[in-house]
């Protein structure tokens, strides 16, 4: 009996096991590569948080993306560091936040300039970029010519009015000599225009749009968020940008950031990375 | 067990699971392959519609935004002219105003060339000095109005559209319009949705955009997604490239998708992967249940009937002196036999099974991708017509204003009333004619080089609307947009009053508008345009079918539009809304699937695609794979190490069983083991080990079939729930498919039987246990509703499902009226017989093989027929008898017989002794009859007989013995009774010898003569009859 029972428990579990299996076929299989970082520390990254493609931060999901999210991540990651923090930069606020240590390295459309080399380190250039200037067309402007006398608009804190004012003076376009400028640089006559400075893109492209500046120039890389069917770009480019990944003058961390970056531009991810967020 | 049984086993589970696996995999892969290319396919060809699509909603944007402007610019540009013309214009506050008023726009101004407002209706936020509004200044360098400058800045509730007109040198005339309705229009007739909302790609995929500057979801079918980042949905940025196909999850569902970059959008053509896996998991899954199924019956028998083997040879053999041993090869030739034909039968299944459920999925998604396309065609189709009606009001909305405006200048200036001025007039109003009449109804002035007309006053003529306008009657007329006749252009005409200085009414301004646009939109929305563009898989096509003569209103061959659908092989069954199967047109046979409108039948009729090709080398693959592991089980279970069998001598092999399962010899000769008749009826379950092999596993089969038919319950019960109204399977059962003998009704039946099987048995099963418990005229009742209920549910199943498959129900009902004439007309006994030869099978009455008594008729069943029994007696006669005379019957299928005799013995033999011999013999007899199995006994005294006592005695026997047994018992008795001088007590006549009787006298015969006359003369006057009477009582 003793054996009939275990012999009839047997069957009953081959049946199981084979009707478990039919089922097994109804549900298809997922894997899930969930792969752990490893290393240890967090890095605090400078990133944007308004310009898509670059630095974006989605406040419903609370969460950055774009391709200096990206290259972040990579880098991190290749430096061994086991997590990331990403503190929103702004083109005004970037530079002290990296001097007073809130961030440790700034990734943030922060091109490469002799003004910024005296105060940060900073890597072989991850993006090379226009500046350029934007129009609308209802403007009727096609020339740079056009704008003698009219009102550039730029964002303060990025280095898009001195490269212009230096671009405009190389064309000669202008003398490049102030006139007049109030306290804080923010509204500065030329001889042949006149230069303001905005605090943010979005008010960059409201006055634009409402008129009160005939042009505004910018990054090549945030134009793309700014522009649409009514507006278009002169055919002048102001001046080649290069970002790179800036970090504290001879801080620890200037030597892995750069190699790390020389790395990721040698074998391919980088442009891999650009081509994605293309 | 043995250890060789064991490893067998081992060895066939391994089989068994290893094959399951194969199958599963390999099935699953080809499946998924199948519906990708096929859904790639799909992708590709919606994705490379997408440009014309997008193109023409751009074309209609243009045209809108055109449309829109050209009325704004009509609107500035009639104030310039009432400033060139002098209808009273004046720079002022107030002018403006009334301009404003009349123009229905939002804001009136004179402005200067250098930007500075002269006038203006209201204040305005924008300063026109700024480089913002050049686009304004052109009008000073050609003198035409400008196009629009359009301004938005949420944040200061700003959305203006402006326009200017030259007035003079240094001043224009600018408006602000605010674009609200524009932009409506523009995401009516041009937005992504309005393109891409009516795609659908597969069953339930769609088509969603997301733009290529900042990934923000421009459109979504799930609302709250649009205007959201595309990447935190989790679409992959790196899978945003042009032709680029992957798997994407967004917001936790997987799709398969396609995508495609157009100027700034990328366009995802998105295949929800339950769309995939629900047709492919059941496709796959009934497949491998009905493999599963094959090889567990096949296993399991081989596994029962070698242990059974096993057992039987295994009983110990020490005492048993008759039995042989005999060695046999390592080949099992009967297992082999059996298992070969389950097998053969098996792998038969299989690839039905797997045909039918290719057929099955590839007809019902073909079905449900062409019922969609349809669906779409009738939709685009109606939006071409609507936006056909949608212009029309527009025209009329649009030049109503400007004809009014026409009147205001005229009433302003009447001298303008002349050929040049209405030229120039029409010119800056933008109209294709400005034509005056008089208060009489008489043209006075045109623009045109028309004749004199004057307005009819025929109410049947177009032109007597606008004598309406003379009478005061109507402020206004919009004449529906005419064709001309010998042009074949479409004219539309507006009018409304003129006044004199007095505001009398004193003639009518029309303006004549020529809606070009609408021309184009008219012939787009011509079925032959809309037909042409629609295309399903790599050949399928759309045509239509004109509703009033059944003539080809659009086909692909031009030569069969206009011509009868019936020439061309359709029938009427296939003219109606939400056909779905096969047709065949021209000789050529398509699956098409049909919608109407009010005029026309549309068709979208596709060949056979992909899926239906491949049906024939997937099942041949599920074939295969199944035939190897069917072979690999086969081997294993027919060769083996050589083995003991064991021939019977004597000795019982049943022994221990409780005699419920029998031998029986089948008319062919062949013995099979069955239940006993009486365990038939008895619900109690045998005990498992007394089951033959054959039994387990019919056992084991019923528990796979019920586990299918729960499992389509459930899917079926729980449809909704399941699966998406769109899906497959949703089709299938939703049995909007056409009725007839197709796939889609056999589905349907199989279904629906499983689905009344389940509730049957439930019910079933709860009478019985509510009959358990309550008496025995409640457990009647219960028994029989438990009988009603399966017949009617079985009447009832063969019923739908008769009309599942296309039988018209009345002729149906008809039929069985005539039915019931034909029964009384006298075939009444024949269906009498047949259905009573169904009841004998449906209560299972009896089998064949069965030993049954009918009427005096003892013997064993041969053959149940649907109109005769046949039973063989011990003789080997054969009765037959027609099923309705089948009753009393008697069922002795059983293990064992008794038979009794009854012996007498006389009144005066003691009882004592005759039983005390009994108690010696019987033994001895039960040992020379070997027929008998157990006793004689000796069961008592029966009954006292007129000249006997009667004895019983009763013994066991095999029911085929008893005949022969009782004569040779009663043999023995009386040799027994004779050995003991015990009588048996007979009836004995007493013969007597015959006596010499003496002759009577003559003397004697003489008084005896008259001895008779006196008595009847001393009788007379006695009534005879009375008297017997009372001698009687």
């Amino acid at each position: 009996m003793v054996r009939t029972r275990r012999w009839r428990a047997a069957l009953v579990a081959c049946v199981v096991l084979l009707f478990c299996l039919a089922l097994a076929g109804l549900v298809g299989c997922g894997a899930d590569d969930g792969s752990a970082s490893s290393g240890t520390g967090t890095l605090r990254v400078g990133v944007r948080a308004n310009v898509s493609g670059f630095g974006y931060y989605n406040e419903e999901a609370g969460k950055y993306s774009g391709l200096e999210i990206d290259i972040a991540d990579e880098m991190a990651s290749r430096m061994g560091y086991a997590d990331v923090e990403f503190i929103t930069a702004t083109p005004e606020t970037r530079k002290e936040q990296l001097l007073n240590g809130e961030v440790d390295c700034i990734i943030a459309c922060y091109s490469i300039a002799d003004t910024r080399l005296e105060n940060f380190d900073f890597s072989p250039a991850y993006y090379e970029d226009v500046s350029v200037i934007m129009v609308e067309d209802s403007s009727l402007f096609d020339d740079i010519e056009d704008l003698k006398g009219g009102t550039f608009g730029t964002v303060a804190g990025s280095n898009a009015a001195a490269q212009l004012t230096e671009r405009l003076a190389e064309i000669g376009f202008t003398s490049g000599e102030p006139i007049k400028a109030n306290e804080d640089n923010s509204d500065v006559l030329f001889d042949n225009f006149h230069l303001v400075q905005l605090t943010s893109y979005q008010d960059l492209s409201d006055a634009l749009e409402e008129g009160t500046i005939d042009a505004a120039c910018m990054d090549g890389a945030i134009s793309y968020t700014f522009m649409n069917d009514e507006r278009h770009l002169l055919d002048f480019q102001i001046a080649t940008q290069e970002y790179g990944v800036a970090t504290q003058k001879d801080s620890a961390l200037s030597e892995p950031v750069s190699e790390t970056i020389q790395g990721m531009l040698d074998d391919g991810t980088i442009a891999w990375l650009i081509d994605k967020w293309d | 067990m043995s250890r060789t049984l064991k490893i067998k086993i081992v060895l066939l589970i391994v089989v068994a699971v290893a094959s399951m696996a194969v199958m599963g995999v390999l099935l699953s892969t080809m499946q998924t392959n199948l519906y990708l290319d096929n859904y790639t396919e799909e992708i590709q060809e919606e994705l490379a519609d997408l440009p014309d699509r997008i193109g023409s909603a751009d074309a209609s944007v243009a045209e809108t935004t055109r449309s829109f402007d050209e009325t704004c610019q009509t609107l500035v540009g009639s104030i310039g002219f009432m400033a060139h013309n002098n209808a009273g214009f004046k720079a002022t506050n107030a002018k403006m105003r009334e301009y404003k008023d009349l123009l229905d726009v939002d804001n009136v101004l004179v402005v200067t060339k250098g930007g500075k407002i002269v006038a203006q209706a209201q204040d305005t936020l924008a300063d026109f000095s700024s480089s913002r509004f050049n686009q304004l200044r052109t009008v000073f360098d050609d003198g035409k109005p400008s196009e629009a400058v359009e301004i938005e800045v949420p944040d200061k509730d700003w959305l203006m559209r402006y326009y200017a007109a030259q007035i003079d040198d240094n001043t224009m005339a600018v408006i602000e319009k605010d674009p609200t309705e524009l932009r409506e229009l523009i995401a009516d007739a041009g937005s992504t949705a309005s393109v891409v909302e009516d795609i659908t790609v597969g069953q339930s995929g769609f088509i969603f955009s997301i733009s290529s500057r900042d990934y923000l979801v421009e459109y979504y079918p799930d609302a709250s997604l649009i205007n959201t980042d595309a990447l935190v949905h989790g679409v992959p940025v790196e899978d945003l490239e042009e032709g680029n196909l992957s798997w994407m999850n967004i917001d936790g569902q997987r799709y398969y998708c396609g995508v495609t970059q157009i100027d700034n959008m990328y366009y995802v053509a998105a295949i929800p992967e339950s769309d995939m896996t629900s047709a492919r998991n059941i496709t796959v899954g009934i497949i491998l249940f009905a493999f599963l199924a094959v090889m567990l019956v096949v296993i399991m028998y081989g596994i029962f009937a070698m242990r059974e083997d096993e057992r039987e040879n295994s009983v110990s053999t020490e005492t048993d002196e008759e039995l042989q041993e005999v060695r046999t090869s390592h080949f099992n030739r009967p297992l082999a036999r059996k298992a070969a034909v389950l097998s053969l039968v098996g792998f038969i299944l299989i690839l039905v099974v797997s045909f039918y459920m290719q057929t099955l999925f590839a007809l019902s998604s073909e079905s449900v991708a062409n019922n969609e396309r349809i669906k779409e065609t009738v939709a685009s189709m109606e939006t071409s017509l609507d936006r056909v009606e949608t212009l029309n009001d527009q025209y009329g909305e649009r030049y109503l204003p400007t004809c009014r405006i026409a009147a205001y200048i005229l009433d302003q200036n009447p001298s303008l009333e002349n050929h040049e001025s209405l030229v120039k007039l029409a010119d800056v109003l933008q109209t294709e004619n400005i034509l005056v009449y008089d208060a009489s109804g008489t043209m006075t002035a045109t623009s045109s080089a028309i004749v004199t007309e004057h307005l009819s006053d025929d109410p049947d003529d177009p032109s007597y609307d606008f004598t309406l306008l003379l009478h005061g009657e109507v402020d206004s007329v919009v004449q529906d947009p005419q064709t001309d006749e010998n042009s074949g252009e479409i004219w539309q005409y507006i009018g409304v009053p003129l006044h004199d200085a007095s505001g009398k009414v004193d003639g009518i301004v029309q303006v004549a508008v020529r809606p070009a646009f609408l021309e184009s939109l008219l012939e787009t929305a011509q079925i032959d345009t809309v037909l042409e563009g629609v295309k399903s898989g790599s050949d399928g096509f759309a045509f239509a079918v004109n509703r009033d003569d059944d003539t080809f209103a659009y086909y692909p061959d031009p030569l069969l539009i206009g011509e009868s659908v019936f020439d061309f092989g359709m029938t009427e069954r296939e003219l109606k809304d939400g056909y779905c199967d096969y047709l065949t047109i021209d000789g050529t046979t398509y699956y098409a699937s049909s919608a109407e409108t009010d005029n026309y039948y549309f068709y979208i009729a596709t060949t056979e695609d992909e899926l239906m090709d491949e049906r024939v080398p997937l099942t041949l693959v599920v074939g295969a794979v199944a035939l190897v592991c069917l072979l690999i089980v086969f081997f294993l279970l027919s060769f083996g190490p050589k083995r003991k069998i064991r021939i019977y001598g004597a000795g019982d092999p049943d022994a221990g069983g409780s005699g419920r399962i029998i031998d029986v010899e089948l008319p062919g000769g062949r013995t099979v083991r069955t239940d006993s008749a009486a365990s038939r009826w008895l619900n109690s379950s045998f005990a498992w080990n007394e089951r033959t092999a054959w039994q387990k596993t019919s056992s084991i089969l019923r528990w796979v079939l019920g586990i299918f038919v729960v499992f389509v319950f459930i899917l079926v019960i729980f449809q909704d729930q399941i699966f998406a109204s769109d899906s497959i399977f949703a089709y299938i059962l939703g049995g909007n498919w056409e009725h007839g003998l197709n796939i889609f009704a056999i589905t349907a039946c199989i279904m629906f039987i499983c689905v009344a099987v389940t509730l049957v048995v439930v019910i079933e099963w709860l009478l019985s246990l509510l009959g358990g418990v309550l008496n025995a005229r409640g457990e009647t009742i219960c028994r029989l509703l438990r009988s009603f209920i399966k017949y009617a549910t079985a009447i009832g199943m063969i019923y739908y499902c008769l009309v599942l498959i296309g039988i018209d129900t009345t002729t149906l009902l008809a039929s069985a009226g005539i039915l019931s004439i034909a029964i009384s007309l006298g075939a009444r006994e024949l269906v009498g017989d047949i259905i009573s030869g169904l009841f004998i099978i449906f209560e299972g009455e009896f089998r064949v093989g069965d030993i049954i008594k009918v009427d005096d008729w003892r013997g064993t069943v041969m053959e149940i027929g649907i109109r005769t029994i046949k039973i063989e007696d011990a003789a080997q006669n054969i009765k037959i008898i027609r099923n309705s005379d089948v009753n009393d019957v008697i069922n002795m299928t059983k293990k064992y017989s008794y038979l009794s005799i009854e012996v007498g013995i006389d009144y005066d033999e003691s009882i004592e002794r005759v039983e005390n011999i009994l108690a010696e013999e019987l033994p001895k007899i039960g040992e020379r009859l070997p027929a008998i199995i157990k006793g004689p006994y000796y069961r008592g005294v029966v009954a006292f007989e007129d000249s006997a006592v009667m004895l019983r005695i009763a013994v066991q026997c095999e029911e085929k013995d008893r005949p022969q047994l009782e004569r040779d018992l009663n043999r023995e008795m009386k040799l027994l009774f004779d050995d003991h001088e015990i009588d048996i007590p007979f009836p004995q006549i007493v013969v007597n010898t015959p006596t010499e009787h003496t002759k009577a006298t003559e003397y004697e015969k003489y008084r005896a003569e008259l001895f008779n006359e006196e008595q009847k003369e001393a009788s007379k006057g006695f009534d005879e009859n009375e008297r017997t009477s009372n001698d009687d009582d």
